[in-house]
């Protein structure tokens, strides 16, 4: 067992300084109580306590202790200690929401975007937006290049790009507002397994080209930071770089996974917009994201799709208010940035550990069942793909839906599959992959016991013809 | 599956366990530990600006969350969308709709406004409308919905037709009159009318509108599609979907119905257009709105789930959500006329043109005389009498002469709700801070706020 499974609490003077005093150039806040002073008229404690194990035990006592949680990448997860909070603050809305709508929510909410443009290094808190989810922030930026159809700035047949891997949701998004609006789609194709970045640059030079055949212009790239399906981290920088070369007028980067998994720095990446879950990847609960909005970018005609009293007032203004509900998940992001820095180094600590033990864990697996992992290890964020037996006959999406459904209801284990179809010439080819994912709850005996239950199908002759519908 | 009675209990249900023995009705001192969460001291006289949820319904909603959050995944494929499924039968059998497939949750009338609207704007974008075409809304119409109409319509090309009804009011035949003559002005120039929005009952100032009968001069006008907004009608008048006869009919279940923040319904009539979609595009597009909303990314959707929870609330009133409307309804006619004699004015409208809100105006000698003096009045009422009550600034319209009181014209109007768990002391408390308010010679201009 190797000791960096050991290494996400602390015990030596780093955390007491706060956040990570490495060299590592760590969105992390310059000063760890920056964001204790904006908060109105709370108590709080001088400076977070290094977490133990005991203490992350307790933050994550409310998962089911009977499955092994290897899936964080789908809904995230949220400590107790947040969870708390964030009971305090619908409390507060019902006790008196009058007073909570005019005295309290807006300053929380900026109090949020503060700590979130400080995290990911935006020069204005402006460009920051919180909205409930990556789908969300999809549905703002492609609305707006809906309207660029809509009202003759583009022509029909003006491209958007995207990645064939691009997230289910946002491919219907494309559907629904740019498809539908005239524009043409272009999907660029990925290797996987991958080796290395090069090929997908190349992948991604290439549909651009095609995108601009014909005399059209590329609108829109939509390219993700680290893939959902199969998962892998993208070389965005390099891609946007691209994107400018080659004259594509927005960038937008889809980082549902983004921040707390792999490093999100607006200004190095440069892209026009970027959105990231803060409730996968970044401890709060569902559900909040940030959608930011480069300044510079003629971009003041992004609106909420649902419309309130602001709208025409800025997207982070219309977000902030878009009809009575609850917006408490937006509210705790002081409270959980707190228990971050409990821990050593902060998010990137936890980020840099994390990374480290899910590819320790996928080699471990790969191991044991003599397959391969789908990409290599500086290509993995926090979620690692893990080759399945072939014998296990996983063909088709409704395959591998079904393993995992199985893996949960006979073995416990909570991982998603995912189904890679053979290509021409492949011989006994691994077709499954299983995304494997760490967060800081996660231990050993979580990967075991996945280890052993697929080891058992093996023993066993499992195939999953025999899988029932 | 079908919802039961839940006097009988139905143990599928996730809710609170209380014992399910019990027929006797809820009492005083129940309905104060159900609402002991609200701030003790504020005469919280406003539940339609944000409702009220209690306590056994956040429990539940507590359970949906925790469950959520202890294995996700398994939520997510096996509990999330028969839960909502359940839901939305039981709101089909409030509203008496025809089927469940008409009908829709989604967080607020605001999100519904943007549905109905985008899709009025597609059409005027993909020219199946012509520039210039309209849209009827009220005068009064709620700020957000106007919004919304700038977003998707006035932005397509579409024009807009106001109808702007009188108020104070004192008869449905006024409302009704008003209505038929804006819709002939509105198509005099030969302008086809797209679509009506038409409030149940308006939020400020607070009148229940004649629905049923707008609804049918919008058919006889050939309008082609009509959108009542209900935001405050569940829970507080009836909502019958079919009486009413809209296409499309939306009320929020977290202001009268006892729902946590947020949760609504939509309707949709089976044959409206199926090109109705949820602006928060995901996995399920294309399969019907229902389907739509009910997953539109990772987020909570505990408030959705707890409506059988809500259900066993009202029922264990005497005559269930009816009978807590006609008791919110005489309270707070009570209450309004209280007020009225205490401070020598009137009601907004009479009492069969109320629901659990009522429009009370407030003495000509605190000069509301501006939108900035109601804010500033509610303000001071809030921090310094801990009262929370909107206030309306009633401009006056061109011509007309207005109602008075002893010493002026009247300007401001407070809109009281009755739900529940409010006392006559709340009303009491009310009375006389503006009572001393007007004997300390107070006038807006002079209020402090913190």
């Amino acid at each position: 067992m190797a000791s960096s499974l050991h290494t996400q609490t602390n015990t030596n003077t780093n955390a007491m300084n706060g956040t990570s005093a490495s060299a590592a150039p760590a969105p992390a806040p310059a000063d760890p109580n920056s964001h204790l002073s904006k908060k109105p008229r709370l108590l709080t404690p001088p400076q977070p306590l290094p977490i133990t194990p005991s203490g992350i035990l307790s933050e994550f006592s409310h998962h089911d202790p009977s499955i092994a949680r290897i899936n964080n990448g789908s809904f995230g997860c949220c400590p107790s200690s947040v969870i708390s909070a964030q009971q305090q603050l619908q409390l507060q809305w019902l006790q008196q929401p009058d007073h909570f709508y005019f005295n309290q929510l807006q300053s929380r909410i900026l109090q949020s975007r503060n700590i979130i443009k400080d995290l990911i290094n935006a020069d204005h808190v402006d460009e920051v937006s919180i909205v409930d989810n990556a789908t969300t922030a999809a549905a703002i930026v492609l609305q707006q290049i809906a309207w660029g159809f809509a009202e003759g700035r583009f022509h029909p047949g003006d491209a958007a790009v995207m990645l064939h891997y691009a997230y289910g949701a946002v491919k219907k998004s494309v559907e629904a507002y740019i498809t539908r609006a005239g524009g043409y789609v272009i999907e660029v194709p990925l290797p996987f397994p991958v080796n290395s970045v090069d090929e997908i640059v190349q992948e991604f030079k290439k549909a651009l080209e095609r995108g601009k055949q014909n005399g059209r212009r590329v609108r829109l790239a939509v390219i993700d930071h680290v893939t959902s399906m199969p998962s892998v981290a993208i070389p965005v920088k390099e891609l946007v770089r691209i994107c400018r070369e080659e004259g594509v007028d927005q960038i937008f980067v889809d980082a549902a996974h983004g921040i707390g998994c792999v490093d999100v720095d607006m200004k190095e990446i440069g892209a026009d917009f970027y959105t990231s879950n803060l409730h996968k990847w970044f401890f709060c609960p569902p559900s909040v994201a940030f959608l930011y909005c480069r300044r510079s970018t003629s971009n003041s005609d992004l609106h909420h799709p649902v419309v309130s009293h602001e709208y025409g007032n800025g997207l982070a203004i219309e977000s902030a208010w878009i009809g009575t509900r609850d917006y408490s998940a937006q509210l705790v992001v002081p409270k959980v940035l707190e228990f971050i820095n409990r821990f050593e180094g902060g998010i990137d600590g936890i980020k840099k550990r994390n990374h480290e033990a899910v590819v320790e864990m996928g080699e471990m697996l790969i191991k044991a069942w003599g397959t391969h992992l789908g990409c290599p290890p500086e290509m993995c964020s926090s979620m690692v793909m893990v080759g399945l037996p072939a014998c296990l006959g996983i063909s088709s999406d409704q395959d591998a839906l079904k393993l995992r459904t199985y893996l949960r209801d006979k073995y416990c284990v909570e991982v998603p599959i995912y189904y890679r179809a053979p290509k021409d010439g492949e011989v006994g080819p691994v077709t499954g992959y299983a995304r494997v994912s760490y967060q800081v709850y996660n231990k050993v005996d979580d990967y075991f016991k996945f280890r052993d239950a697929i080891n058992q199908l093996v023993h066993n002759a499992f195939n999953c013809e025999s899988l029932p519908n | 599956m079908e919802h039961e009675d839940p006097l009988n209990g139905d143990s599928t249900h996730r809710t609170c366990k209380k014992p399910k023995f019990s027929s006797k009705f809820i009492s005083e001192s129940e309905i104060r530990d159900e609402f002991s969460h609200h701030q003790p001291r504020v005469a919280r006289i406003n539940n339609g600006s944000y409702g009220s949820c209690p306590s056994s319904v956040l429990a539940a909603q507590r359970q949906w969350q925790l469950q959520f959050l202890r294995q996700p995944d398994a939520f997510y494929f096996n509990t999330l969308r028969n839960g909502i499924t359940e839901s939305r039968k039981i709101i089909k059998d409030l509203i008496n709709a025809e089927q469940v497939e008409e009908v829709s949750l989604v967080d607020n009338a605001t999100t519904a406004a943007a549905i109905v609207l985008q899709q009025i704007g597609r059409r005027f974008a993909e020219g199946k409308f012509q520039k210039n075409d309209a849209i009827l809304v009220l005068h009064c119409a709620f700020l957000a919905v106007k919004k919304a109409i700038q977003a998707y319509v006035t932005r397509a090309g579409g024009s807009v037709i106001e109808v702007r009804l009188p108020f104070p009011v004192n008869s449905e035949e006024e409302i009704i009159s008003e209505f038929q003559n804006s819709i002939e002005k509105g198509k005099s120039n030969g302008r086809k009318i797209r679509l009506a929005i038409i409030d149940h009952i308006t939020s400020m100032p607070s009148v229940v509108i004649p629905v049923r009968e707008l609804v049918r001069i919008c058919r006889l006008e050939g309008i082609e599609q009509v959108f009542v907004d209900g935001a405050h009608a569940i829970g507080s008048v009836k909502v019958d979907v079919k009486e009413v006869g809209a296409d499309f009919y939306v009320s929020n279940l977290h202001k009268w119905f006892f729902c946590p923040p947020s949760v609504a319904f939509l309707y949709c009539k089976s044959n409206v257009s199926s090109d109705v979609h949820h602006p928060i595009v995901s996995h399920e597009y294309g399969n019907g709105l229902p389907v739509e909303s009910a997953w539109i990314g990772n987020r909570d959707y505990s408030s959705q789930l707890v409506v059988p929870a809500v259900l066993e609330f009202v029922n264990r009133f005497e005559g269930g959500i009816d009978g807590i409307m006609k008791r919110n309804h005489d309270e707070v006619v009570k209450m309004g006329k209280m007020l009225a004699e205490s401070w020598g004015t009137n009601l907004g409208a009479p009492p069969k043109m109320c629901a659990a809100m009522m429009m009370v105006a407030l003495p000509s000698r605190l000069c509301v005389n501006s939108e900035e003096d109601a804010v500033r009045l509610r303000s001071h009422l809030r921090d310094y009498y801990e009262v929370e009550v909107p206030i309306l600034y009633q401009v006056l319209k061109d011509g007309e002469k207005g109602v008075r009181d002893k010493d002026g014209l009247i300007t401001g109007y407070a809109r009281i709700s009755h739900q529940v768990y409010n006392t006559l002391e709340d009303y009491e408390k009310f009375r006389d801070a503006i009572n001393r308010l007007v004997e300390d010679g107070k006038n807006c201009q002079m209020l402090w706020v913190e």
